[in-house]
């Protein structure tokens, strides 16, 4: 079988730089904000999305047209045989739906992997991905086994304020469910195709513990209680890279085997919904493909 | 008299006497508070307590041994309010289980359901403290004990040395709990307690105040109990939820035409209410525009709250099944039950809404100043109507009262965590996981209360000495989980300085619930202090709405 190409969204949050390193190709997810067009990691950097989103900036989040995502393939086609698209969640999303619907014409060349996932565990089903592709499956096979695999990931998010999940209109069954006359901390969690409420906290300690918490019961119980060894632990936050930091030591000390935690500012079309300040961390099961 | 023996009639005469004489005293009894402050009715509760068993009691007429044990222990066991009340029912409940299969009972069997009282007691009680009214039960039981050995017969003698070395232990309390010595007080329950014997033994003489006779200040009671023909007690699905506003005017409606008025919020159930009147087509009416009702019933109460009939003679339990024939009980469709649910004992309607907002489903009304009974509290988990209701006492003195009602109640799993404080209640409610098991819950609810350190501003009553600090009448406290924090004149000073005390390292927020009675201002007077004097601190100032606490507190 010949090359194969990962393709992705920046839903993934690897950035244009990285994803050179990495050797995924990733397209930029579009807004509008306040009525002009940006692309993320384009010309619209974390900073000023969130400076704008915070002075009370109206976000409209879409997907790529499929011109561009038509536009990449046949780039990428030039000199690949075939190629794997990982769009973000169809959960969250329409644009895995519409990717799907454009590689229906490619014959067989596109393959679209529909596996739930968003941000740093977008990122793994990537890495996942080239690993498949050097062992030398086709994209067909590498689709099934992401697939396969989506699912075995959970994200947790503690968000600052509940203001910026009531604004957007996608998510208010989560925000509906959290709803209350004291200051709360939601805690959300996204695990396959839906971002719903979880848990609440009232100060951001009970929240990080909770999400520690959560991260265990997962290990042990979804993953069956798997060696610490098939697991990997991320985290994502958005705007405050100190706020991660601190949360990532606690982290680190709860899972001492989880290693060199991989961490990015989560993409801005869930940035959008959730506001700054928002933290999460990720379990994924590790995959050993044969 | 020189009896040897009592059978069903003379203990039924006596527990009748008892349970008079601790409602004579009540006030008496309620003065003895520790704390001065405005709350904690220790003679209240017990009485509201023995009340229960006493109705019971009273409605049996020529009952054998057993049925009147059954009474009381039944009856004080659902009536318990507050933790006295718990003991006093446990008390009663050990003492019948020994004299129910006898038809009379003489000094040694008397003596060995004293001291089967006072086991059943102390095992109710997690962490049993001496000083209290289990240590004059225990004293009283000792000698009844040692009066059986010593070979008194006569009962006569018996109550009267059983009484003397009770009272005796009790007048040694404050020796045995130093807040009571600093207070200068016997302990209340302990006090609760030898009123009833005094009572029972009163009863035994043929001096006591019958039950149902015609002291004035009963008669004038009876009279105000019936003076609305009948009692209406339904619940109202809500077509949609009620304001304060809204409850506030269902309430002075009410109060507009009968008395006895109860109006409780329960959450998704709707409300219930309960209400003496002569017309209950008003009352249903005006419930019918609040939504669809259910579990209505429509007694008659000049009739069947009687233990006479209409024409003097007493009422048969025929005639009294027959009165309640009338009862127009809608057929009940029972909805599916949901997994879990949440019953929250809290006083205030803004705490009520701050409970229902966090997914209380039932909120009862009551807290420092009304305890509810095991019995209000097994309602509200009924209606809840879930397999596992998580209860939230949240207060000191209805722990007990819940954990009786957790083992009374066969239809619901409960499961009590031990909020000892409204923010107790808030923190546990907060950090429920829908997603894990109530075992799950039940620890991390349980682990959150520890997080959370509350404390609570009111005035003094009356002039004392705590902690040895001296406290004036209308001084305001600020009262911790563990003791007085601070005493001064200025309310908002009070409150900065215990939430001062109240803060360690690393704590985030503040948050203040503040009373029925603290205006605008002075919220955001103490607001800007705290802003002031814990800076990177949120401060989260929420309207509470309880009596008596001006403030209640949280850091977190």
């Amino acid at each position: 079988m010949g090359r194969v190409a990962i393709v992705t969204d920046s839903n993934s949050g690897i950035t244009q730089r990285a994803a050179e390193e990495l050797g995924v190709f990733v397209l930029p997810m579009p807004f509008r904000i306040d009525n002009k067009d940006y692309y993320e990691d384009i010309n619209i950097t974390q900073e000023e999305f969130y400076t704008l989103i915070e002075a009370g900036g109206e976000v409209t989040t879409s997907q790529p047209s499929p011109a561009e995502v038509q536009a990449l393939w046949d780039r990428l086609l030039e000199d690949h045989d075939q190629i794997v698209h990982i769009p973000m969640s169809s959960g969250l999303s329409g644009s895995c739906q519409s990717a799907g619907m454009l590689a229906e014409s490619y014959d067989g060349k596109v393959e679209v992997v529909d596996n739930q996932r968003i941000s740093v565990t977008l990122r793994r089903s990537c890495i996942d991905a080239l690993e498949l592709a050097a062992g030398g499956m086709n994209a067909a096979q590498i689709k099934a086994e992401l697939e396969r695999t989506g699912l075995d990931t959970s994200i947790y998010i503690m968000l600052d304020t509940l203001s910026y999940l009531k604004r957007g209109g996608r998510i208010t069954p989560a925000a509906a469910a959290i709803g209350s006359l004291l200051k709360i901390k939601p805690v959300l969690q996204i695990q396959g195709e839906k971002l719903d409420a979880f848990a609440k906290a009232r100060t951001s300690a009970q929240g990080k513990k909770m999400m520690i918490q959560a991260i265990r019961n997962d290990i042990e119980r979804r993953f069956g209680g798997l060696d610490v060894h098939d697991v990997d632990i991320d985290m994502a936050y958005t705007r405050h890279e100190d706020m991660l930091l601190e949360f990532r030591e606690e982290v680190a000390e709860a899972f001492p085997w989880a290693g060199e935690i991989h961490y990015d500012p989560l993409s801005l079309s869930v940035g959008c919904h959730i506001g700054p300040g928002a933290i999460a961390v990720t379990v994924t099961k590790r995959n050993h493909f044969s | 008299m020189n009896e040897m023996t009592i059978d069903a009639a003379m203990l039924a005469r006596m527990f009748l006497a008892g349970a008079k004489r601790l409602e004579s005293q009540q006030a008496i009894i309620n003065e003895l508070n520790v704390f001065p402050v405005p709350d904690g009715d220790t003679g209240t509760n017990m009485t509201a307590t023995i009340m229960q068993a006493a109705e019971e009691v009273a409605g049996e007429q020529d009952a054998s041994m057993e049925v009147i044990c059954k009474s009381i222990s039944s009856g004080s066991l659902r009536g318990a309010r507050g933790n006295s009340g718990v003991i006093l029912s446990q008390l009663l409940r050990g003492f019948t289980k020994v004299i129910k299969k006898q038809e009379t009972v003489d000094v040694p069997v008397i003596a060995d359901a004293f001291e089967k009282a006072v086991e059943t007691a102390y095992k109710a009680v997690m962490k049993p403290k001496e000083g209290t009214i289990l240590t004059v039960a225990k004293g009283a039981a000792e000698q009844a004990r040692a009066l059986a050995d010593n070979g008194v017969e006569d009962l006569d003698t018996f109550f009267r040395g059983v009484i003397d070395y009770a009272d005796e232990v009790l007048e040694k309390t404050p020796d045995m709990l130093p807040v009571l010595k600093e207070a200068g007080v016997v302990d209340s329950g302990g006090k609760g307690l030898v009123e009833v014997l005094r009572g029972a033994y009163d009863g035994y003489l043929g001096k006591g105040i019958p039950f149902s006779a015609s002291a004035e200040e009963e008669a004038q009671e009876e009279e105000e109990r019936l003076k609305y023909a009948y009692c209406v007690v339904l619940r109202a699905v809500l077509k949609q939820p009620l304001n304060r506003k809204q409850m506030s005017d269902i309430r002075s409606f009410l109060a507009s035409v009968g008395d006895g008025v109860r109006v409780s919020d329960c959450g998704d159930a709707g409300i219930s209410l309960h209400i003496h009147t002569d017309d209950p087509g008003l009352v249903l009416q005006r419930a019918l525009m609040y939504g669809d009702l259910r579990e209505v019933s429509v007694h008659d109460i000049k009739t069947e709250g009687h233990i006479e009939g209409p024409a003097g003679e007493p009422v048969t339990a025929e005639a009294l099944e027959l009165d309640s024939s009338i009862i127009a009980e809608e057929p009940q469709v029972p909805a599916e039950k949901k997994p879990v649910g949440f019953v929250a004992v809290c006083a205030g309607d803004g705490m009520a809404e701050i409970f229902r907002s966090l997914g209380c489903d039932a909120v009862i009304e009551g807290g420092q100043t009304m305890n509810p009974s095991t019995d209000d509290i097994i309602q509200a988990a009924h209606q809840v109507n879930a397999e596992t209701v998580f209860i939230l006492p949240n207060n000191k003195n209805i722990i007990l009262a819940a954990d009786q009602a957790k083992k009374m109640c066969d239809s619901e799993n409960l499961i009590v965590i031990p909020t000892k404080t409204m923010p107790q209640g808030i923190a546990a409610l907060v950090s429920f996981v829908p997603d894990d098991s109530p075992e799950e819950n039940e620890t991390m609810m349980k682990d959150a209360i520890t997080q959370v350190s509350s404390g609570e501003v009111t005035y003094a009553v009356r002039d004392t000495v705590i902690d040895g600090t001296q406290i004036h009448q209308g001084d305001y406290m600020g009262i911790g989980e563990k003791g007085i924090l601070d005493v001064g004149r200025d309310r908002v000073e009070v409150a900065a300085d215990m939430i001062g005390r109240m803060m360690t390292d690393g704590q985030e927020l503040i948050s203040i619930y503040y009373g029925a009675d603290v205006d605008e201002q002075e919220t955001e007077k103490l607001q800007s202090v705290l802003s002031e004097r814990f800076p990177g601190v949120d401060v989260e100032m929420q309207y509470g709405g309880q009596p008596v606490y001006a403030y209640i507190a949280s850091v977190e």
